[in-house]
């Protein structure tokens, strides 16, 4: 006996089956693992890696629904931890990394990388208020004496266009 | 549809008259963005022409510089209108927005059918502009020139 007959005799087919199953089940495993592995990744980094900043923020949201604090999208009030003030203070730690003036969009970028909350409405916030204040060359930086006291400024267009 | 009396209320479109503002008005349309969102990556096909309506902007040159518009009237994306039509920078919103947006190509074509209200247009986004030129490289500046 042997070729077909022989493979059929000692349950060959059953087991080439139950081989490419076996195998195909963990490359579908191992895919599907690769697949959600970057998510896993992202999360760890959101999350796992900054658990006092999550349950900072959680704190500060449940606070403000209880004080009833109004909190507005385009001045980019009502922060996430320690509000304006500590993001304004975390940006400038930021700053003193980059010397001043600055290039705004890099020290968005490099804020949003450190996990800093409503970057862009913060810094929004800042310009209106003239504690940063954009120069003609298109580099930024902080008023001066802006530390102690903010003076409001007008609605303008910043850099560049700060004539009109 | 935009009506015309919103149009005229913005710099770039000032010096237009109604028959004018009534095309322009046919083909605008209001959009809206989010914080964060970026509206227009420099380099990319430049399609769509923005004027600001309300909230704040950042247009970010490719060397890293920025302005920040905050005032509504703000003009973006006006290398649509200037070949060959790409983006110069990148547009992101520092706030929630609202924008009056016109297809690059329809009002192209208009500009260039119209004489008239072609230059009105071009000389008002000069003037914009003008306030930007630190930023402009000198192909830039030819576009405009050769456009005007």
């Amino acid at each position: 006996m042997g070729g077909f007959s022989a493979i059929s005799v000692g349950n060959g087919w059953l087991i080439a089956a139950l081989g490419i199953s076996v195998v195909f089940f963990g490359l579908a495993s191992l895919a599907f693992i690769i697949t959600y592995f970057p998510r896993a990744i992202r999360w760890w980094n959101d999350h796992a890696e900054k658990p006092k900043y999550t349950i900072e923020l959680l704190r500060s949201v449940f606070s403000k629904r209880e004080t009833g604090t109004h909190i507005s999208a385009d001045t980019g009030e009502g922060h996430g931890p320690g509000g304006l003030d500590d993001v304004e203070e975390a940006l400038r730690l930021l700053t003193t990394h980059m010397k001043e003036p600055f290039k705004l969009p890099r020290l968005i970028e490099v804020a949003e990388q450190r996990g800093l909350a409503r970057v862009h409405s913060t810094i929004n916030r800042l310009l209106v208020k003239g504690t940063m204040v954009g120069e003609t060359d298109g580099l930024f930086h902080w008023a001066k004496g802006s530390e102690k006291e903010e003076k409001p400024h007008s609605e303008r267009e910043s850099g560049a266009g700060s004539k009109g | 549809m935009i009506p015309i009396d919103e149009l005229k209320k913005y710099e770039i479109l000032a010096e237009l008259d109604p028959a004018e503002l009534k095309f322009l008005s046919g083909m605008a349309e209001v959009t809206h963005a989010q914080e964060g969102e970026v509206l227009i990556q420099a380099g990319l096909p430049a399609r769509t022409l923005y004027i600001l309506q309300e909230g704040n902007l950042m247009v970010a040159f490719p060397d890293g510089r920025a302005i920040t518009l905050h005032k509504p009237g703000g003009v973006v994306g006006w290398s649509a209108l200037v070949s060959p039509t790409r983006y110069t920078a990148s547009v992101t919103c520092l706030t929630d927005c609202t924008l009056i947006t016109f297809p690059g190509s329809e009002l192209l074509r208009l500009v260039q059918r119209n004489v008239v209200m072609g230059t009105k247009i071009m000389r008002n986004i000069s003037k914009v502009l003008g306030r930007r030129l630190p930023f402009l490289q000198e192909e830039d500046r030819q576009r405009l020139r050769e456009k005007r």
